[in-house]
């Protein structure tokens, strides 16, 4: 008793030195915020860092004079970096370790030989496959598709169809491109999802709208309205789901965001080529689970995705405008770290607007300072990254190595127990899943490890339970017998009594 | 006949939910203590089908916890259907009398409170591919119960059919005013405290001077 307790205190001291220690250290390094992460029941509660701030750079640094307002960078396969400088009507390359720019494109030669210049360009995208430069022009209303010399190949206006309703604008501030050269772009002020081209230029409809979420509001409407006149109804408000913000290609799959703080439903998307979105039926949730409250305003703020990038490791990075933090999702959607702030400092953002992520490296672009930010992986992050691409491919047992490694560096970080009893369930060490699932609060990891150990029980104690079996029954037929037979000779007894 | 204990009337009535109680009535059987333990066991019986399930197939949150809301779905749940039941039946030309239905009720609840434990202690032998056994299980207890509620009430009041059924049907109505005129009250008396205390509080800070 005694030994437990002083066990018990040796391990809150320990762990009260470590977390000074953690915060501290975190506070060195130099990051504005404390880096945390959700338990098993969705609280908030401190954990180690997955990436750190490491530099801001700025046009400046670059040498090609301040950005202005930029809205969007992009990464192509050779590891140069495309800024859409927004502001200056230019797009500026440069390398990832952003020696200088490596070029700028602000002039295009059209196919009929003339130049052309951009305006606000949003959005930029380099298509590995056809070495093809993919500019949102938006206030042109075009999208220029132009080789590395800065040759325009094709331009992309508004469709002239009935598909696309004439009365809208065309303004596209995102665009990306498949590996058959299918072009596809989000629309301002365009709902029904992004708009889809063909390589040749065509239009071809529309894709991966997002759903209307079945409110109670909405389900009244739907209700009254069946009692409409068609002219009220007409007159009526309408419902639209909110239009995808941002996308980022993944080999087949195209992922969307939206930033619409209202929506809950579809924030981020894993579409097919059908347009068939896959974590539709699975129930997941983005961002902080607890919307912020700030009372000097009088407001919630909910999470807003404005932008989403998929890393080489098939990591999700989505980018929460509200909070200027990243969240870093696995392949299966389980948070991995959040990283970032709403700050003045190295780390924290004004207006964040872009991520992207090259190797082990995060760039956040903020088109208010007019910076990108480079936040490098701890060691801690690359452990974890390890460990749940290992997971992720189906290397349970190899993983059970990093996911200890992590357990001992943060013994809060719940993705590591999952991992854990994952690998000891596969290798049959039922009891040691069963503690870990339990930690992990992994109810079907849990089941199938007791699953396991119930049978591995039964076969080491058939004798001994059989035997019991047949005691007991025995014993009980044998105490039937007797108190029958009690029970008949206290009746007969009692007869004799009545009979007397 | 029916020279029974108090312990084997438990069993007669359970066992019997047409005649049972009816039986009891008759004999004037029933014991407040029995009854009484029958709750504290479905107190019981509440905080370890919330709490010790097990872990494949719910995980309690365990960060804290708060003894009132298993209060409330036992004892003050069955309070109000007993007093809601004894008013109800009062303007009913009901027979029973408030001990006699808290002693009834309580009876036709032990299917319910036995099930609650079986289910918690099968809950630890089961993986959910046999869940499906611990539900038959429920649906039984619940269902068991049901009927001797009704039985219980059908004889406490010696009704008819479709009387006992008015009868239940005004008993749940009672149960929720009632309900809802103790959260009203409390928070009443919520703000009336701290009223108090904040008058309290500015005298104490004006009474320094």
């Amino acid at each position: 008793m005694k030994s437990k307790l002083k066990r018990c205190i040796t391990a809150i001291a320990a762990f009260a030195a470590l977390a000074s220690l953690g915060v501290s250290s975190a506070a060195a390094e130099g990051a504005p915020y404390e880096s945390y992460n959700y338990d098993r029941w969705g609280d908030a509660i401190p954990s180690q860092a997955g990436y750190l701030p490491d530099r801001t750079v700025s046009g400046i640094d670059l040498g090609v004079g301040a950005f202005d307002s930029p809205d969007d960078i992009f990464f192509d396969s050779n590891g140069l970096l495309y800024i859409a400088d927004t502001g200056n009507n230019r797009i500026v390359v440069t390398d990832k370790d952003f020696g200088g720019a490596e070029r700028i494109y602000d002039r295009f030669t059209m196919p009929d030989g003339s130049e052309t210049v951009l305006k606000q360009p949003m959005g930029v995208y380099v298509s590995a496959e056809k070495g093809l430069i993919y500019i949102a022009d938006t206030e042109n209303s075009r999208i220029l598709v132009s080789d590395m010399e800065g040759n325009v190949q094709q331009v992309m206006t508004k469709p002239q169809t009935d598909v696309y309703d004439q009365k809208r604008t065309f303004l596209p501030q995102r665009v990306v491109a498949d590996k058959a050269g299918n072009v596809y772009t989000v629309l301002g002020n365009i709902t029904t999802g992004a708009a889809m081209f063909s390589p040749e230029g065509e239009f071809m409809g529309f894709y991966g709208a997002n759903r209307v979420e079945p409110t109670a509001k909405i389900v009244s409407d739907h209700f009254r309205g069946l009692f409409m006149s068609d002219e009220k109804k007409a007159n009526r408000k309408r419902t639209v789901p909110s239009g995808i913000t941002s996308f980022d290609m993944d080999g087949e799959f195209i992922f969307t965001c939206t930033s619409s703080t209202t929506q809950k439903t579809d924030t981020v998307k894993k579409l097919n080529a059908a347009g068939k979105n896959i974590f539709a039926d699975k129930e997941l949730y983005f961002g902080d689970y607890k919307p912020i409250y700030d009372a000097t305003q009088n407001k919630m703020f909910s999470p807003s995705m404005v932008d989403i990038d998929i890393s080489e490791d098939g990591c999700i990075n989505c980018l929460d405008f509200t909070t200027g933090r990243v969240f870093q999702y696995d392949e299966e959607c389980n948070l991995l770290f959040i990283t970032g702030a709403v700050a003045k400092q190295t780390g924290g953002f004004d207006h964040a607007a872009a991520v992207e992520s090259c190797g082990d490296k995060l760039y956040v672009l903020d088109s208010s300072k007019d910076t990108i930010t480079v936040f490098r992986e701890t060691s801690f992050g690359s452990i974890v990254h390890e460990a749940a691409s290992l997971y992720n491919d189906g290397y349970y047992e190899e993983a059970l190595g990093p996911w200890q490694e992590v357990l001992k560096r943060d013994g809060n970080y719940r993705r590591a127990y999952v991992g854990v009893a994952s690998a000891l369930l596969r290798k049959g060490d039922y009891k040691g899943a069963m503690k870990y699932a339990k930690l992990a609060d992994a109810g079907d990891i849990y089941n199938k490890a007791f699953e396991g150990r119930r049978r591995e029980f039964l076969k080491e104690n058939f004798t001994a339970i059989a035997a019991l079996l047949v005691i007991g029954i025995g014993g009980l037929i044998v105490v039937g017998k007797y108190r029958k037979k009690r029970g008949t000779a206290v009746k007969t007894e009692k007869k004799e009594a009545e009979q007397l | 006949m029916m020279e029974l204990t108090q312990k084997q009337w438990v069993r007669h009535a359970v066992t019997h939910p047409v005649e049972g109680f009816e039986d009891m009535r008759w004999k004037k059987a029933g014991s407040l203590k029995i009854a009484l333990i029958v709750i504290v066991l479905l107190f019981f019986g509440q905080i370890a089908y919330g709490r010790l399930y097990g872990f494949q197939f719910y995980i309690s949150y365990d960060k804290t916890f708060n003894i009132v809301p298993y209060i409330v779905r036992s004892f003050v749940l069955f309070g109000a259907w007993v007093i809601g039941n004894w008013s109800v039946c009062t303007l009913l030309d009901g027979e029973g009398t408030l001990r006699n239905i808290c002693v009834y009720s309580a009876y036709a609840l032990i299917p319910y409170v036995v099930q609650l434990y079986l289910n918690v202690i099968l809950s630890h032998f089961l993986i959910r591919d046999e869940y499906v056994f611990m539900q038959i299980i429920e649906l039984i207890g619940v269902g068991w119960t049901a009927i001797l509620l009704f039985s219980a009430i059908k004889s406490v009041h010696q009704y008819s059919f479709k009387k006992t059924v008015l009868a239940v049907v005004l008993t749940l109505a009672a149960m929720f005013i009632m309900l809802f005129l103790l959260v009203l009250f409390m928070s009443l008396i919520q703000q009336i405290f701290i009223f108090i205390s904040t008058v309290y509080t500015e005298l104490s800070y004006r009474a320094k001077v």
